[in-house]
């Protein structure tokens, strides 16, 4: 059930400002910055040589746990089901996810909350599984020690230090001064629970040696970067296991641990996170739409298809291109119907082939044709933004904050693309808005809810578009089956799917840092042949993901 | 001003417990123990609705000497005598610096300072900003005032989504954005949520231990705080400060409510808080919980966020099919769409009348709650459409402990800007000692003749 405070997806901000409900039948209005076509600048160009060939770390912000992780944790720490994360303050977010470790805080709200869940968890954890031993037989106090050593380990990932265990006894013996040896333990919990050792991943590195600017990880915390990157959980047994032995140091190590745990099933979990965020696939509960027949169910089960589709294509076929080539989708019966095809299963969903000269790829499924759209018209800016944004990573500047733009009265008898036309002819609107709406154009024949129609209004719909500025998808299409077919021949598009899986996995934005990185990236991802499972396993062969900068003081 | 202590005094309860107004005759009781009449606390309230509002229906009629309130004031008609409209503030420190215009505008409005360049909301060409740049006044007047309530503010919203720099109007300091509780069943389990009586052992035994795990928790960030780099030495500095908030309302004494106030009934846990439909019957519930939170001097200060910048509430029950902010951005000319702008701000009117009424109907010695209150409207935009942020639409409402004189429409000198405002509003509060708040290239001092003392 979506909450209020859960809600991930981004106001589509300044860019309602140049659409308007109404349509733009006259010039804009005000003084425009510097908004001249071809003024942004393309992508850095892929390739090692262009980057000087030196794979940098880059930063390595603290990262706080997300309620994502926060849940996943205490179920695989305490076997919980209830997952109060759902409840906390939601996360800020940045470059399109809400993990980014430098936009994360600790509210006073958000601590509050960390302090009631920590309180209810405590109180529900099944101590009998969880003492390793007897207060009564071993002594209360060697007990408590014994727990803290052991419980601690998994809950800080790592072993504790002595003062962490000074620490922690401390709570044990103020607790039980005035009240038993069961809830002095639950107030141990609850403090380590508490814990920035819990809540963030601590990272100070291995001793580096003297006058180096890079260190290693120690094998403790490269298990919790493997672990919380491919599954979002703390470590398992395998990984501790490793830690312990040092067997997390050399990259063949690494990737080895890496395939083992893409293999596993919580790394499905992590996939589907990432897609939904990217697509913003959670928008489909509350994005307002006029058809009375885009119904709470419908919603769920446009959300579910492509859910479906994505993973299909991750896990099954592997393959980058498929997610804009794939013949096929998946169906429910109301999304049969809804659609008009046929192949409905009788219950759940079925995966089916599309109608060839209508369908076919993510673009064309009505998750994100309905989400980038307007409640009773379609929008080529939302849907070129989209593309331009997310899937070329270009992002396009907002209007200059002193602009004045009033939009003039709408003409109803005009079709969504006459209207949009004038943002093309008035150069002060054109600048910004040739990145955008000649690609959006290509979606015409799929209404606001994602559906196909020949007609907008009175006119014939013309699904003619163009992508303009770009390094290499440059050209002329014609709807958006060839839309997606310039798209996943592009090397942009390829190194933009790099990127975004770096945001999302490293928990940052790219720095000009990173140039080499991604780069190499680039290459390991062209060598495994667009593999998207292999992008991951290459994601942790990086300088950036197996070493940090020495910019801390020492352990 | 009165002690701490005060606030623990008996409070009548009110029928079946759920007692909204609440007379505080114990100040009177206390009062007569003093010298003087008993001091009530002073409150400020920050109300937020966005998109801008439509000028010509928000603008009273007539002249400062003689006038009437405009359509959208109309629902604040009985308020009229504890009204203050502001005339040619402008939010001129949004102007400068990176971001687009709800960006700043949001970012601008209590902090009165430009936002942030940093990289996190992605505008390309430079345009790339971060958080708010500074500590918002409503943090900085909790910072200094708050420190003897239980929560030093309360932040409430209603249907706020998402936690960006469209999203957040509070901040704590510099990139420390501070969340709305926008969930009233949260909201209610925070405030109002019970650890017992000071007296029952068991309580106090459950403080202590709680204090005992904060302790721990706070030796852990200070000390991590010392390894880490300086930019995570930051984080975990503002996430010690919120630990020692918790435990410094542990050591106010006594649980989270004081001894004998009554708590309001527990909202609907069934009420699905995202659908759009509901955002009126949140907003009822997040009112009337902040009136009771204030009533039992929980806190004295506090905000109350309608939605955010580029709202997307669609007004279904005022028959609106398009979100606030798709529809802010109408012409002029299209005569409908500003009818439904106004009748939504009309709306917003009569939610902000409903809050004042209760603050009103609540005793407090010889006057009542709203007379000790300052409510401040704020808007991150003047006009929608435009984004104009020149002429905000500023409105005060309440007596503020006799620091406003209301019914009054003040007209600034062109090239007023709000960071004066804002100074204003701390000396209000009993902070006189503050002579700039924000980016001090914008601001001159107070807004004179706003305040009763000039």
């Amino acid at each position: 059930m979506p909450r209020s405070n859960g809600r991930t997806r981004n106001p589509l901000a300044w860019l309602a400002a140049v659409v308007a409900s109404a349509a733009l039948a006259a010039a804009c209005e005000g003084r425009v910055g510097d908004a001249k076509p071809g003024f942004l600048p393309p992508p850095p160009p892929a390739g090692a040589a262009a980057c000087g060939g030196v794979e940098e770390p880059g930063p390595s912000p603290i990262r706080r746990m997300t309620r994502f992780e926060y849940d996943r944790t205490v179920h695989d720490l305490l076997g919980d089901e209830a997952r109060p994360a759902r409840g906390f303050a939601p996360e800020e977010q940045a470059y399109g996810f809400d993990n980014n470790a430098t936009a994360l805080v600790v509210s006073g709200l958000l601590g509050e909350q960390y302090l009631a869940a920590a309180e209810q968890l405590a109180a529900a954890a099944d101590l009998a599984r969880l003492l390793p031993c007897d207060p009564v037989a071993d002594g209360e106090l060697a007990c408590a020690a014994r727990f803290v050593k052991s419980f601690g380990k998994r809950a800080y990932r790592r072993p504790l230090d002595d003062e962490q265990l000074g620490s922690l006894l401390e709570v044990f013996r103020a607790a039980r001064a005035d009240a038993s040896f069961e809830v002095a333990i639950r107030a141990v919990v609850s403090a380590m629970l508490q814990s920035p050792y819990f809540l963030y991943r601590v990272e100070l590195g291995a001793p580096a040696a003297a006058g180096a600017t890079t260190t290693t990880l120690d094998g403790w915390e490269m298990a919790s970067r493997l672990s919380y990157f491919l599954w979002g959980t703390m470590p398992d047994d395998a990984l501790f296991e490793a830690a312990a032995n040092d067997e997390l140091a050399t990259p063949a190590q690494i990737e080895a641990q890496a395939r083992r745990m893409l293999k596993d099933p919580r790394a499905r979990a992590v996939v589907a996170d990432f897609h939904d965020q990217l697509f913003d696939l959670p928008a489909l509960d509350t994005i307002p739409k006029a058809a009375p027949d885009f119904d709470d169910v419908i919603r769920a089960d446009l959300k579910a298809e492509t859910r479906l589709f994505l993973d299909d294509v991750f896990w099954n076929d592997g393959r980058f291109e498929a997610l804009f080539t794939a013949p096929w989708t998946y169906v429910s019966e109301p999304l049969a119907r809804f659609y008009g095809v046929a192949g409905a299963p009788a219950s759940g969903f079925a995966k089916v082939a599309v109608d060839p000269e209508r369908r076919g790829g993510v673009l064309t499924q009505g998750s994100f044709l309905a989400i980038h759209a307007r409640a009773d018209q379609s929008s080529p800016i939302h849907r070129g933004k989209f593309v331009r944004e997310k899937l070329l990573c270009q992002p396009i500047p907002p209007p200059p904050n002193d602009v004045q733009i009033n939009a003039p009265a709408v003409d109803p008898e005009t079709s969504t693309r006459q209207r949009f036309e004038q943002h093309e002819k008035d150069p002060v609107c054109a600048g910004c808005h040739h990145l955008m709406d000649p690609i959006g154009f290509g979606f015409e024949h799929y209404d606001p809810t994602g559906r196909w129609r020949d007609v907008d209004g009175k006119t014939a719909i013309d699904a003619s578009g163009r992508i303009l500025d770009s390094l290499d998808a440059n050209g002329a299409f014609d709807g958006a089956l060839q839309l997606q077919e310039r798209l996943r021949r592009s090397g942009q598009v390829r190194s933009c799917v790099v990127t975004q899986w770096f945001r999302y996995g490293y928990g940052r934005g790219e720095t000009t840092v990173d140039r080499c990185t991604i780069a190499g990236l680039d290459a390991a991802f062209a060598k495994a042949g667009y593999d998207l499972r292999e992008l991951l396993v290459a994601l942790t062969q990086t300088p950036a993901f197996r070493l940090r900068r020495v910019d801390g003081g020492a352990r | 001003m009165s002690a701490p202590k005060l606030s623990r005094r008996n409070f009548l309860r009110g029928a079946g417990g759920a007692a909204l107004a609440l007379p505080l005759l114990s100040y009177v009781d206390v009062g007569r123990t003093h010298a003087g009449p008993p001091a009530f606390p002073k409150r400020i309230v920050f109300w937020y609705t966005p998109d801008g509002t439509v000028q010509e229906a928000w603008r009273p009629i007539g002249t400062p000497e003689s006038f009437e309130l405009a359509r959208i004031m109309k629902p604040l008609a009985p308020f009229a005598d504890q009204l203050t409209i502001l005339e040619n503030v402008d939010l001129g420190v949004s102007y400068a610096g990176p971001g687009d215009m709800h960006q700043v505008g949001m970012g601008a409005l209590l902090t009165g300072r430009k936002l942030q360049a940093g990289s996190l909301f992605i505008g390309a060409g430079g345009q790339s900003t971060g958080w708010g740049d500074g500590v918002s006044v409503d943090q900085y007047i909790a910072s200094r005032v708050g420190q003897t309530t239980p929560f030093p503010s309360i932040e409430l919203g209603v249907q706020v989504i998402g936690a960006t720099v469209w999203t957040r109007m509070s901040y704590r300091d510099a990139a420390q954005p501070v969340p709305p509780e926008s969930e009233p069943t949260r909201a209610f389990a925070r405030l109002f949520g019970d650890l017992g009586r000071p007296t029952d052992p068991a309580a106090a035994a459950l403080r202590t231990r709680r204090k005992s795990v904060l302790d721990a928790v706070s030796r852990d960030l200070s000390r991590l705080s010392g390894k880490v780099s300086a930019a995570d030495r930051v984080k975990l500095q503002a996430h010690l400060e919120v630990v020692r908030d918790i435990e410094r309302r542990l050591d106010l004494g006594g649980g989270i409510l004081p001894a004998a106030c009554a708590k309001p009934t527990a909202p609907e846990a069934s009420l699905d808080t995202d659908a759009i439909g509901n955002f009126p019957a949140i907003g009822r519930l997040q009112m009337d919980q902040l009136v009771a939170a204030l009533a039992c001097d929980l806190t004295r200060v506090a905000s109350l966020q309608w939605s955010n910048a580029v709202s997307t509430t669609v007004f279904t029950w005022l028959g609106g099919k398009q979100g606030h902010h798709e529809l802010s951005h109408a012409g002029d000319a299209d005569a409908a769409a500003q009818e439904l702008l106004t009748r939504m701000n009309v709306w917003y009117a009569e939610q902000l009348a409903y809050f004042a009424g209760k603050l009103r109907s609540t005793p407090e010695g010889s006057g009542t709650m709203l007379d000790h209150t300052l409510i401040v409207c704020v808007n991150e935009l003047s006009i929608g459409n435009s984004h104009s942020r020149f002429d905000m639409p500023f409105l005060l409402l309440g007596g503020g402990g006799g620091a406003v004189p209301g019914g009054r429409w003040l007209k600034y000198p062109s090239g007023t800007n709000h960071n004066d405002l804002l100074v204003s509003l701390c000396h209000a509060m009993g902070l006189t000692d503050v002579t700039t708040f924000g980016d001090p290239d914008y601001c001159k001092g107070p807004l004179p003749g706003l305040l009763t003392t000039g």
